[in-house]
């Protein structure tokens, strides 16, 4: 194994393409993102997703106690107290296995991304990462000023120096594996709701 | 071996089915499309992505160092493999010394490459392949047809039959959201007992040691945060230099690949989780070969997006089958040339060299001209054969000549009118298998050419022909 670490390198360091392969100075912002707030919310809605904009946490608390994955869910793991109690403490639960009949889960986000709808959640605070795809719904919450254009200014936003993991959600699971119809649900989540509050 | 001409046949022969598969991944191109057209900068971001490419394939060992001193850092366990032997053993010791029996594993061209299902099935693990279309075609027994959509060749029946007897779905069962929530049931079953995870990975990044994973279903997400052991397994070539970099990747990726702004789920793994133990196998299994040889190593950038395998007319009227080697379509074509240039040569033939692949490459790979010039070295080899030697001899002999040139050319606007059509189109010519030869015209293209340059002399001479029509 150690020689084969070697014997890896070395070919690589011997065979290494010639020319000019400096690392390019690069800036690509998507200057087609003119209403970050519109675009983001109108991305989410075409991969599947639902997305809404509420005034304050109240508003956000109303708008999820009357939602059909709210109503119908058993099991409910919430990180967002101020909107949602819940009724399943994940963090009590010494596997991730025993999270496997949670219905809905609602987390914060740490930043949204206008040009593909994609919502980064940092999982380290969770006790179990798994929650995020073992969850039958999931509910995204995002502050309004965490909306960025691109991917460009999201990876400037975010820090990965004590970073274990982090995902970038864009949209519930889904799959077009069979006849490429789309099939929303397939591993994780199978409806995502988007809140983005202020 | 059977060639891809024969293979293509032989999947031309189900009609429906082929016109099929036609359409449905010209669909997909056509979505890559919209989503490229969306982009202001597109690009400028191919351009800069096959620069990263190339600059990151230069310094590969200091990359790759940065990332396994990093990953590391975090608690990942990093291994190296010289080929597919090493990588398949390593993965099988980790797994024997952790007692695990079940792998819920998730899609990895790389793991095909190395033949590792199999050979774990013959040490007594079983491997459960977690991507619903990877699912469909493991119980089917088959292969991939596709590096992104494994599973485009097999019909929404044929699901239901493969499920009906794997799953216990109902028997005539077709509807693809009930066989897709048949798999998950079956599936989750499976993740929750598997005692390890394994996957590919789309990047590493070597600044900070991340592993970055795309998916749509969610399965390497699974795959990766619920059992206690997980191994990622990557070629060299996957390793980038920065964070900022995956803002560049991951902007072309899905649109090129799917048609989609970016994938479900994107997945960046720094380490294991507390309490999981984490292991990546760096392979190199030829790719160092590749990036040797100085007009083909560009073939190396490859990120996998399976664009070219859409938008290729040869590939979607031919089906993935038809390839021998295990990535196929312009893609394919161009590895599998590394790998074995006697074994998969037809491969080389199979192409139009329309240069569409080439146009939609996220990272810019040059692919129909490389195809050009693996025919050259196919050539040179000297594994053309007999017949196929002696036409191109034949021919370049009359294209030196302008003489025989001219002779060749009147001969045959006389002899095809005269001679019967089964002198052109019978057993031999394969040309005439699904098509006629055009019908001669009366003059040559130079005769007709000075005809017309006559014509227009006089026409503006006489003032007549000011707008420069004819």
């Amino acid at each position: 194994m150690k020689d084969s670490r070697r014997l890896v390198l070395e070919r690589l360091k011997e065979h290494a393409i010639t020319g000019n392969t400096s690392y390019p100075i690069y800036s690509h912002p998507n200057s087609g993102i003119i209403d970050p707030r519109r675009s983001f919310q109108s991305v989410i809605e075409s991969v599947g997703g639902e997305c809404r904009f509420v005034a304050d946490l109240e508003t956000a608390r109303k708008l999820v106690a009357s939602s059909e994955v709210f109503v119908s869910a058993k099991q409910l793991c919430s990180y967002v107290k101020e909107i949602v109690e819940g009724n399943f403490d994940a963090e009590a639960k010494a596997t991730a296995h025993e999270c496997r009949d949670v219905d809905l889960t609602i987390v914060r986000g740490e930043l949204g991304v206008a040009e593909n709808g994609a919502v980064w959640v940092n999982a380290d605070p969770l006790r179990h990462r798994a929650l995020l795809f073992l969850s039958g719904n999931l509910i995204l919450v995002i502050e309004s000023r965490d909306i960025v254009p691109d991917m460009e200014s999201a990876y400037a936003r975010l820090d990965f120096t004590r970073l274990r993991s982090g995902y970038l959600i864009s949209g519930p699971s889904k799959t077009a594996d069979i006849e490429q119809c789309l099939v929303i649900g397939a591993h994780g989540a199978k409806s995502l709701l988007v809140l983005v509050v202020g | 071996m059977t060639s891809h001409a024969r293979l293509a046949a032989a999947f031309l022969k189900q009609e429906e089915r082929a016109h099929w598969h036609d359409q449905a991944l010209w669909y997909v191109r056509e979505k890559r499309d919209r989503m490229a057209s969306s982009v202001p900068d597109w690009e400028a971001l191919r351009e800069t992505a096959q620069a990263i490419k190339r600059h990151a394939l230069a310094n590969m060992p200091r990359y790759l160092e940065e990332f396994e001193r990093n990953a590391a850092a975090r608690g990942a366990i990093v291994h190296y493999a010289l080929d597919a032997a090493e990588h398949n053993r390593i993965v099988l010791d980790i797994l024997k010394r952790r007692n695990a029996r079940l792998v819920a594993k998730s899609k990895s061209m790389l793991s095909e490459e190395c033949g590792l299902n199999e050979f774990l099935a013959q040490n007594g693990i079983e491997v459960v392949e977690t991507d619903l279309a990877e699912r469909i075609i493991q119980l089917a027994g088959e292969r991939p047809s596709h590096i992104v959509l494994p599973s485009i060749h097999i019909r929404k029946e044929e699901v239901g039959d493969i499920f009906h007897e794997h799953l216990g779905t109902e028997k005539g069962e077709s509807d693809p959201t009930r066989l897709t929530r048949a798999a998950r049931t079956h599936l989750r079953e499976k993740f929750l007992a598997a005692e390890v995870g394994i996957s590919g990975v789309n990047f590493a990044v070597a600044e900070t040691g991340a592993v970055v994973i795309c998916t749509n279903e969610g399965n390497a997400d699974l795959g990766n945060s619920l059992p206690d052991l997980y191994i990622a397994v990557m070629g060299v070539e996957k390793v980038i230099p920065k964070t900022k970099d995956l803002s560049v990747f991951l902007r072309l990726l899905s649109r090129s690949a799917t048609g989609q702004p970016i994938s479900a789920y994107t997945s960046h793994l720094l380490g294991p989780r507390p309490g999981q133990e984490m292991h990546i196998v760096i392979v190199d299994n030829g790719r160092s070969e590749i990036l040797r040889r100085e007009r083909f190593y560009k073939a190396a950038f490859c990120i996998r997006c399976g664009a070219c395998l859409n938008t290729c007319p040869v590939y979607r009227r031919s089906g993935g089958h038809s390839y021998n080697y295990v990535i196929p379509g312009p893609i394919g074509t161009i590895l599998a040339m590394h790998r074995d240039l006697k074994k998969f040569k037809d491969m080389a033939y199979a192409s139009t060299l329309c240069g569409s692949c080439t146009a939609v490459c996220p990272v810019k790979i040059d692919i129909h001209r490389q195809i050009v010039l693996w025919r050259n070295e196919v050539v040179k080899a000297g594994y053309l054969g007999k017949a196929k030697s002696a036409a191109l001899k034949t021919v370049t002999l009359g294209m030196k000549s302008t003489r025989l040139f001219r002779t060749g050319g009147w001969a045959m606007r006389k002899l095809l009118r005269i001679l019967p059509p089964f002198v052109f189109n019978n057993r031999l010519t394969i040309w005439g298998k699904s098509r006629d030869l055009p019908r001669m015209p009366a003059r040559s293209f130079r005769a007709e050419f000075r005809a017309y340059s006559r014509s227009k002399t006089n026409l503006s001479e006489s003032g007549m022909n000011r707008e420069g029509r004819s």
